[in-house]
């Protein structure tokens, strides 16, 4: 019954009639008016909409829209009903309960004098037209103008079953796929049906791009290496490919572990992040082999050759953002995986006491011979923890922060130059990433003694930090260029345990590195959550910019983006926002010396400042590397936060030079 | 006069059709009826038969659900060979049923039988069954355009001459229950052949129609479904070696003439098929249209072979920015020009190539020009213009399809405001506003050969125009609901039209008359295409399904069931006819191998051809687009596959 009822169409009840009866004001409309009214009203709109079908279907459309009723109604010779308007189809809402369904259309008050005051929109994009090769000789080329050749729902399919693959016949919907030579001859000749296996043989094709792309990857051109990772985060057609890059960047990260290379480190550390940031691609098959090489470029002991003066902080941030990014997209409730990156990372962070008898994980260094962990692998766990969030930090940071005070005063008093440095930047972070917390767990009253109390030797420094999180507005609506420079961390080996203003490449905003005063300047309006996605954003951009310059062109450019916004949780969109302003960069830099540009992206996402500075040529690099008690920049090439510095170079210390971005082959 | 008279005038319009003239007279004397009324004697079908019924001697609306039950029992019981055929008695069977309850006012017995054998009735009579459950009252049938055309109209069974007399016997049998036997009588036209009877996929191939089949005495006309020969062929090789020596290098000029001798001499000397050239006038060639003929001919030398081996290559260009305004899209000829009509009302003109659109110079600048001069048509244009897109405003409401014509100085689009227009790709102007269709026009299409065009509509009359009159040359009636669909024949003495009532029919641009009926399409056609030879015509259908018709039989020789529910809104066929592209609103473009269709079908003609069902066999590829339904496909005279769609960022 309740089926044919479904088949053969519903009408409106006696219900509905009188509702809408007494909405135009009929108080009193009998039963049986109603239902004559009811069935009346059921048929003509029947008939309306099977016209309507009609006006749709030749529209070229699957969807019903408003015009197609007002058509059907002025075939029917009914005046349209004016005034409903909705550029795309109705917006049906879903709603149900207490047994009902319903579908409505969601209906705003709209403030007339709002819209009056609001500036004009925006004209639409007049329609254009673009051309590319869906075939070429009966083969899709896998362009981004195509949709890639096996979408993420298959590949997903297939890691999880991979029978499916062997299963199905020989598809002529994989179209795209480009069939080498012999497999086409093969199937051109179709003498004998063989099975076909899943082979992962790639074609003469696909093998040299993969030699190109790893080759520019680790290469000593930086703009080869930007196209490559531009390539490596926009391609459709990549995924074949897959199981030898993952095979490449882990087999890379062992080797260049065990050599301290810390530049091709960073290079991998890219290569991974390009293939995160791509849209096509399935990569929970392969986390076997990124997760262990991210984790050891987080928390090793030691990733470059001369601990006190490489900046391999900046390669451990960026490495664990990139953690904090796989856990979001990938952990399911199957695989654990945020969880046990967690334990991880919190038993690194154990207290010895506390793990005597328990042996860390193998990527952990293990104990030190004085039976402890290294400061650089507890800075990567701190960093690592808090990419997680604030409950990670609250729970596992918060509860240890007594023990890894002691290991730092313990260092910091100490004589080892790269101990103090370390010891130095882990108390940074500490006070960086525990502040937010600790102002959202505690009640105002700010007592050094009670955090001294608590905390341990970090507990006068962290309330500080508080009192001035506390006094400063909320970091939301802090200048964004600003965040970015307080958030710079002292990444400066200073030689000298005082380091003036003067050493700093940023005299005036940036915190002063000194271990003893360390304390974030006043300009630190921004709330930390703030700083980390500004500063992952500044990732996005610079490590995806198609010509960022190589170290001998002329001026260096800087390109900052920076948003106002609270939390990093638009990626997407603000990634198509850089795509956009990419394609305008040459024009913008080339011009001007310094420019500083606003621009809202298409969509909704807040307006995106981009700032970017032109450096004057003459200072420049060669004779950087040799002079590491200068505190040039040269020598603390950071390859992520550093970005920020030019910017402000500008009002200070204009002859100095910009750190090239990632530039790191002299230390190699 | 008033309510009393009215079955009197029914009576006597019965007497009048049956021609009792005397019967007529003296009733008419009696009742003592005035001319006027008499006169205006045209009450309507649906009208009379309440009338008549009324009078009828009530049968008892319980009986109904037992006679359709012993019917399909009859029908089940019987003997494989008659089996199919008679089944196909009990949709339309069932159907008057439905309506004659309502007619008489059960409508509690209607809807109960309704909903007892609608859901086991064909699938594709689903849809018409949904729009005539609305229909629940008597005063509702007489509006209903459905009902209507159920009651006007009978439905057409074809029966060979042993399952007609099964079903004789059964129906004697059947006395004392006279309610299916007055429905066959009144309402189904049983066609009987003779012949064994048809099997299982016979009968399922030629049915679906809104009424039926088409019986095959409508198909028995010839049809001259030969190319025309070429008329000029002999002005224009000499022509084009003017032009070729003047235009290239004379590096190997003989190898060209050679070549090009091969075409002209390719073309059969008289096909049997093919009608006479004069059978309809067709306009002589201008000098412009010459020169234009002949680059034609010279790009199909350089064709490329198709086949399974060798797929096309696909540009295809996308539309972004468009959403869902952008309607329709035709590309001209000889690929240079694309036109978009829009859901605003406006049609948009793109050039494809690194030529520019420009406008004709201001009238007092044309004054100037030497009418004589060779380059006449040239210097009339304006050099400033640099243009690669021009929009052309006038129309009052979606434009539902735009057509270049063969020689691309015209464009025609037609749209909801009932009109067509002829716009210049000269001026960029509308020169002619063509009024006749009364409803939204759904389809027009030019003559291969230029200055004829048709048209179709909601109107349900396809119309024969041609550029110099306001008024249509032929109008062709007969289908029972929207022309969805229109194109000409290769050979422009042809016209096939596709529409809602799911039949697909050729008529004669010469007589007027309906040379062929096609039934088999489960859905609405929305698109058709002739071959390159002319003798096959395929349709798309918007469940997504593809028929490919014989009209040398106006048979289905093929049938390529859908491969998703999106409707086919784009056929092509590559220019040597060996490879069938078909786009879909799922945004994919399939090719399908047309030689092995067409192959198999002359194959099995001696057996009585059978519709194949490897669809496998014939898909070649199928190709993904990015979120853009295709609006159209066109084959470049080099057979590279063209194809326009609107990007849908909404999905």
């Amino acid at each position: 019954m309740s089926d044919s009822e479904l088949g053969y169409g519903s009408s409106f009840t006696v219900d509905s009639v009188k509702v809408i009866a007494e909405s135009v004001g009929i108080g009193n409309l009998v039963d049986d008016a109603a239902k004559e009214l009811a069935d009346d009203v059921s048929y003509r709109l029947k008939i309306i909409v099977q016209d309507a079908m009609k006006f749709m279907q030749h529209s070229k459309r699957q969807k019903l829209s408003i015009t197609d009723i007002d058509h059907a109604l002025k075939v029917q010779n009914i005046e349209p009903q004016y005034g409903f308007i909705q550029p795309d189809s109705l917006p049906f809402r879903f709603a149900s309960g207490g047994g009902r369904e319903l579908h409505f259309i969601e209906e705003k008050d709209i403030d007339l004098s709002e819209i009056l005051s609001a500036p004009p929109p925006k004209i639409p994009l007049d329609v254009s037209l673009r051309a590319h090769w869906l075939s070429v000789d009966g083969v899709q080329p896998t362009v981004p103008e195509n949709p890639p050749p096996l979408s993420k729902e298959a590949q997903k399919l297939e890691s999880v079953d991979p029978i499916t693959k062997l299963s199905k016949p020989a598809n002529k919907d994989a179209a795209g796929k480009p069939v080498c030579g012999k497999a086409a001859r093969l199937k051109a000749s179709e003498s004998v049906h063989v099975k076909q296996l899943a082979t992962h043989e790639l074609s003469v094709e696909q093998q040299l791009y993969y030699k190109e792309i790893t080759e520019a990857c680790v290469g000593s051109d930086e703009g080869r290496r930007a196209e490559a990772l531009q390539s490596l985060a926009c391609d459709p057609g990549l995924h074949e490919m897959l199981p030898r890059m993952c095979t490449f960047i882990s087999e890379g990260v062992k080797v260049n572990v065990v050599q301290n290379n810390l530049a091709l480190l960073i290079y991998l550390m890219r290569m991974v992040k390009a293939m995160l940031d791509n849209q096509s691609l399935y990569l929970e098959k392969y986390l076997h082999e990124l997760i262990p090489s991210v984790s050891t470029c987080i928390v090793a002991r030691q990733l470059c050759m001369r601990p006190e003066v490489d900046n391999h902080w900046a390669l451990r941030d960026f490495a664990a953002r990139l953690m904090a990014q796989i856990c979001k997209t990938f952990n399911t409730s199957t695989n654990n995986l945020q969880t046990r990156v967690t334990r991880l990372f919190s038993k690194a962070l154990q207290c010895p006491s506390q793990t005597n008898n328990e042996s860390g994980p193998s990527m952990v260094p293990s104990m030190k011979e004085s039976e402890k962990t290294p400061l650089a692998s507890l800075y990567g766990a701190v960093q690592g923890l808090a990419e997680l969030g604030p409950e990670v930090v609250k729970v596992f940071i918060l509860s240890r922060v007594r023990w890894l005070g002691e290991r730092v005063e313990g260092a910091l008093s100490g004589i080892g130059g790269a101990d103090r440095l370390a010891a130095g930047n882990l108390k940074h972070q500490l006070l960086k990433v525990l502040a937010p917390v600790v102002r959202a767990h505690r009640q105002p009253p700010d007592l050094p003694d009670d955090y001294k109390r608590e905390y341990g030797y970090l507990g006068p420094s962290l309330q500080q930090m508080v009192s001035k999180l506390r006094s400063s507005p909320t970091g939301g609506n802090a200048g964004g260029a600003v965040a970015v420079v307080t958030c710079t961390p002292p990444l400066l080996p200073s030689p000298s345990p005082a380091p003036g203003p003067s050493l700093a490449p940023a005299p005036a905003p940036a915190p002063s590195p000194s271990p003893a005063s360390v304390t974030i300047q006043h300009t630190s309006q921004a709330h930390a959550k703030t700083i980390e996605s500004v500063a992952s954003r500044n990732v996005v951009i610079t490590s995806s910019a198609p010509q960022s310059p190589a170290p001998s062109t002329p001026p260096p450019q800087k390109f900052v983006i920076v948003s106002s916004q609270q939390k990093n949780q638009t990626q997407p969109a603000s990634s198509a926002g850089h795509i956009v302003m990419h394609s305008s960069q040459p024009t913008i830099v080339r011009s001007q010396n310094s420019v500083v540009v606003t621009s809202g992206p298409a969509g909704a996402a807040p307006p995106q400042k981009v700032v970017v500075v032109g450096v004057p040529p003459p200072a420049h690099q060669p004779h950087q590397p040799h002079q590491p008690h200068q505190p040039t920049a040269g020598v603390s090439q950071a390859p992520v936060s550093v970005v920020a510095k030019p910017v402000f170079a500008r009002s200070g210390s204009a002859q100095q030079p910009p750190p090239e971005l990632d530039d790191l082959s002299h230390l190699a | 006069m008033g309510d009393k008279s009215t079955p009197l005038l029914a009576v006597l319009q019965l007497l009048r059709k049956y021609n009792l003239k005397g019967t007529e007279d003296i009733l008419r004397k009696e009742a003592n009826l005035g001319d006027v009324e008499y006169e205006n004697l045209d009450l309507p079908e649906v009208e009379l038969a309440n009338i008549l019924t009324a009078h009828h001697t009530e049968s008892d609306p319980y009986s109904y659900e037992f006679a359709y039950d012993s019917l399909k029992k009859f029908v089940e019981n019987s003997l494989d060979v008659y089996k199919y055929e008679l089944s196909t008695l009990l949709y339309p069977v069932f159907v008057h049923m439905y309506l004659i309850l309502i007619l008489y006012d059960h409508n509690e017995h209607a809807i109960k039988i309704l909903e007892k054998f609608g859901p086991e009735q064909d699938e594709y009579y689903q849809d018409d069954l949904k729009r005539l459950c609305a229909v629940k009252n008597k005063d509702q049938v007489k509006g209903n355009e459905l009902a209507e055309i159920y009651s006007s109209n009978k439905f057409q069974v074809q029966l060979s001459r042993d399952a007609s007399t099964q079903l004789k016997r059964y129906l004697h049998e059947q006395k004392s229950s006279p309610i299916i036997i007055n429905i066959i009588k009144n309402h189904i036209q049983i066609d009987v052949c003779d012949g064994p009877g048809r099997s299982h996929a016979q009968v399922k191939s030629t049915l679906g129609g809104l009424l039926g089949e088409a019986s095959r005495n409508e198909n028995r006309t010839k049809v001259y479904y030969g190319l025309l020969k070429e008329p000029d062929l002999q002005i224009l090789p000499a022509q084009i070696e003017d032009e070729e020596e003047a235009e290239e290098t004379p590096d190997k000029p003989k190898k060209k003439k050679a070549k090009k001798d091969n075409i002209f001499m390719k073309k059969p000397k008289s096909d049997p098929n093919a009608p006479p050239n004069d059978r309809i006038p067709l306009p002589d060639l201008k000098e412009n249209d010459k020169v234009e003929k002949g680059k034609a001919l010279r790009e199909a030398a350089k064709r490329v072979q198709l086949g399974p081996e060798c797929l096309p290559s696909i540009c295809f260009y996308t539309l972004l920015n468009s959403g869902h305004t952008a309607i329709c899209a035709d590309i001209c000829d000889d690929s240079t020009l694309l036109a978009v009509g829009f859901n605003n009302s406006t049609i948009k003109v793109w050039t494809l190539t690194t030529v520019r659109l420009r406008g004709m110079k201001s009238a007092d600048k044309l004054q100037d020009i030497d009418r004589e001069a060779g380059d006449v048509l040239v210097r009339m244009m304006e050099e400033k213009d640099r243009e690669t897109c021009r929009t052309l405003f006038g129309h009052s409401g979606p434009v539902y399809k735009v057509s270049f014509d063969p020689f691309k100085t015209m464009l025609l689009s037609c749209s909801e405001d009932s009109t067509i227009r002829l716009w210049s790709l000269q001026c960029w102007t509308c020169i002619v506003v063509y009024r006749g269709h009364v409803w939204p026009v759904w389809d027009t299409r030019w003559s291969p050969h230029g200055h004829y065009f048709a048209s179709g509509g909601h109107d349900r009359i396809a119309r024969l125009w041609a550029t110099d009159h306001h008024q249509p040359l032929r109008i062709f009636a007969g289908h029972l609901s929207d022309i969805d669909c229109i194109q000409f024949h290769p050979n422009s003495n042809y016209i096939a039209t596709g529409s809602s009532d799911r039949t697909v029919r050729l008529w004669d641009c010469l007589t007027g008359t309906q040379v062929r009926i096609m039934t088999g399409h489960r859905s609405t056609p929305f698109t058709l295409a002739f071959s390159a030879c002319g003798r096959w015509l395929a349709s798309g259908g918007g469940a997504g399904e593809i028929q490919i018709w014989d009209l040398s039989s106006g048979l289905p020789s093929a049938a390529i069931p859908p491969a998703s529910n999106s409707p086919i809104h784009a056929l092509a066929f590559s220019r040597d006819g060996t490879i069938l592209a078909s786009g879909s609103l799922d945004s994919t473009i399939k090719l399908w191998d047309f030689a092995i269709i067409s192959d198999e079908n002359i194959n099995e003609e001696n057996g009585n051809a059978a519709p194949t069902q490897k669809e496998d066999k014939f898909l070649l590829r199928s190709y993904a687009t990015k979120n853009s339904p295709i609006k159209s496909l066109h084959f470049t005279r080099r057979n590279l596959l063209l194809a326009v769609g609107s990007y849908d960022g909404s999905v």
